[in-house]
């Protein structure tokens, strides 16, 4: 079953005086419990197309389709309720709020969501668990570490219980311990509970924990088979 | 409520900034506060049920009260004008006559007549003393409040000792800044040793509306004596005494005006780069599902927080500063206090809300119509 569709989307914008399409054209559908994994190089446009899934960028032309909305034809205020309710964003930096504690930034997305006291405090506690960093909700951001602030930031993307994860270079700034370990997280979310993950990296590496690679390039997205991904990492 | 946790650690994520701003802003309401309170204390002294039917008969061209000598016997002529309701003789005494921090402002009266004349009441102390002891005092409650004096005490003042018998209070604001002593007490103190001369007549009418007419019918029964008198409406009586000051007070209010500026900046300035600093945190913050509106108000809470936050500060400055130090402004013997009052407080506070609101509009609309893309990939 199609969780998104994106038909025909191109994507403009002016950088330095220059016009840029970072996606022209672009046809891509992501299959519900997918761990689909797009690759390319940096500025090729991976991110952009995630912004867009994510429904914080529009489109110049083309459907976006995501959960069952036509993301295209959404209002700012729709679209805020929407992200709300059915996406996980996870930053390449944490992008963690320095003055709430890690058990608050976890908090923040279900502040927005009818939940009684308890029901947030289940939620949050739950996701901290998930990510194993029960013992440091007291924490701020400042007392953690790169890949504890990140698994942080994705406890807060999974807090909501979404449909779909969606991760921009999760692991591009930790070393490779932390990235390791957030890359296994990631894949559990999608083997365990069946969440929908679309990560973007330039690592081939971390797209070998994805169930589907695409390569961006040029505004085109391209397949790749796991022996291109295979030969790609080597 | 959820967000208000949020605001409030916000508003401390700079602590030294947030401290500096807020020393600024109470700065800037404490001067604001005491020019207010001056100038509430100018229109008390300058309102009041009875000054209209109220007339001050001085001693023609003299404006200060040590250079007016008038003749006592005056009173009885001034009593027999047609719509002259009653007449008090009074003499002043005062330290300085012109425009004094620490006015001290004594008036000799037939006591009786001063009873009759003017609506005060004994807080405390006895009456029976008063009347009976020649060097006995009554001490307005603003002056005693300012002096520390209380009953039984004894005061003096260059060459004036009186004994303290009573504190009073008064529907008019000057009279609580006031020493009230026998006529011939005063007549005979100080170094101007003149028995049978008074500084000025208080005179009542019956109708307000003839006061003019009295005032004129008074002035010419003594147009040809040695002493002339020069008659007037206590109000305009009051607005002359205090003409200098009312023009420092208006130079004071723009001086008001411009603290309010300086609020204004310093918040919007603190406001604006606690903003900077988050820009990219407000993308998040859009991603995360939260709308516009949201961070716009967050924005504007943090400026008004900020701003009530220095303005109560300032408040609580100027209320002890007031409450402490009992300040007061006089000239040519009118005493005016520095009024405080829950309505001076509640103006203090609404126009730091105000300048809070002002302050942090720009931005807080800002922070929410950024781009939520552009704002992720700013660099703060």
């Amino acid at each position: 079953m199609s969780f998104a569709n994106l038909t025909n989307v191109t994507r403009r914008y002016t950088k330095g005086g220059h016009a840029v399409t970072p996606l022209e054209g672009v046809d891509l559908t992501i299959e519900a419990g997918e761990f689909f994994v797009l690759l390319g190089p940096s500025g090729s446009g991976k991110t952009t197309l995630l912004n867009l899934l994510a429904g914080i960028d529009d489109a110049d032309e083309g459907r976006i389709e995501v959960a069952g909305t036509d993301l295209t034809a959404a209002s700012s205020r729709e679209l805020a309720r929407w992200r709300s309710d059915h996406i996980g964003y996870v930053f390449q930096q944490a992008n963690l709020v320095p003055v709430l504690t890690a058990y608050e930034n976890v908090d923040l997305p279900l502040w927005l969501l009818p939940l009684s006291r308890a029901e947030r405090h289940q939620r949050v506690s739950l996701a901290l668990e998930a990510v194993g960093l029960s013992d440091r909700a007291d924490h701020r951001p400042g007392q953690l570490s790169g890949g504890q602030e990140q698994r942080v930031a994705i406890a807060r993307a999974l807090v909501t219980d979404p449909d779909m994860i969606l991760a921009d270079e999760p692991t591009g700034n930790l070393d490779a311990e932390s990235a390791a370990g957030i890359l296994h997280l990631l894949q559990r979310l999608n083997s365990e509970r069946g969440k929908t993950i679309v990560m973007v990296t330039h690592d081939p590496r971390a797209a070998d924990h994805g169930t589907r690679i695409m390569h961006l390039e040029k505004g085109q997205l391209h397949a790749m088979t796991s022996d291109e991904s295979e030969a790609t990492s080597a | 409520m959820k967000l208000t946790k949020l605001i409030w650690r916000n508003l401390f994520r700079r602590p030294g900034r947030t401290f500096l701003s807020v020393c600024g802003i109470a700065c800037a309401m404490t001067l604001l506060m005491l020019v207010e309170s001056l100038s509430m204390g100018m229109s008390e002294a300058l309102s009041g049920d009875e000054s209209a039917r109220t007339l001050i008969v001085y001693r023609k061209n003299r404006y200060c009260p040590q250079t007016s000598f008038l003749p006592e016997w005056y009173t009885t002529r001034i009593e027999d004008v047609p719509g002259v309701e009653s007449v008090l003789p009074v003499k002043v005494y005062l330290s300085n006559c012109r425009a004094s921090l620490d006015l001290v402002a004594f008036q000799g009266t037939p006591v009786d007549t001063l009873l009759k004349a003017r609506a005060i009441q004994l807080t405390d102390g006895n009456m029976e003393q008063f009347r009976t002891e020649h060097d006995a005092a009554l001490v307005g409650s603003d002056f005693a409040s300012r002096k520390g004096l209380s009953v039984g005490d004894a005061f003096r003042f260059g060459d004036i000792d009186v004994k303290v018998r009573g504190i009073f209070e008064s529907e008019a604001a000057i009279e609580e800044g006031l020493i009230l002593t026998h006529l011939e007490f005063l007549q005979r103190a100080g170094p101007v040793n003149r028995l049978g001369t008074v500084t000025q007549f208080e005179v009542k009418v019956t109708d307000a509306s003839k006061a003019r007419e009295i005032s004129r019918e008074i002035d010419s029964l003594f147009a040809t004596a040695e002493e002339p008198t020069d008659t007037r409406a206590q109000v305009a009586f009051l607005e002359r005494a205090t003409r200098d000051l009312r023009e420092i007070l208006g130079i004071g209010r723009l001086l008001g005006f411009a603290c309010v500026i300086v609020v204004l900046a310093l918040v919007a300035n603190t406001v604006f780069m606690s903003v900077q600093e988050r820009v990219r945190e407000f993308g998040v913050f859009r991603t995360l599902g939260f709308r516009e509106e949201h961070l716009g108000w967050v924005v504007l809470a943090e400026s008004l927080a900020l701003s009530l936050l220095g303005g109560l500060v300032g408040l609580g400055v100027s209320l002890a500063i007031l409450n402490g130090m009992h300040l007061s402004i006089g000239t040519e013997g009118v005493p005016v206090n520095f009024a405080t009052s829950p309505v001076l407080f509640a103006r203090g506070l609404g126009i730091a809300l105000v300048t809070g609101a002002l302050a942090g509009l720009a931005p807080a609309i800002r922070s929410a119509r950024a781009p939520i893309v552009a704002s992720l990939r700013s660099a703060t």
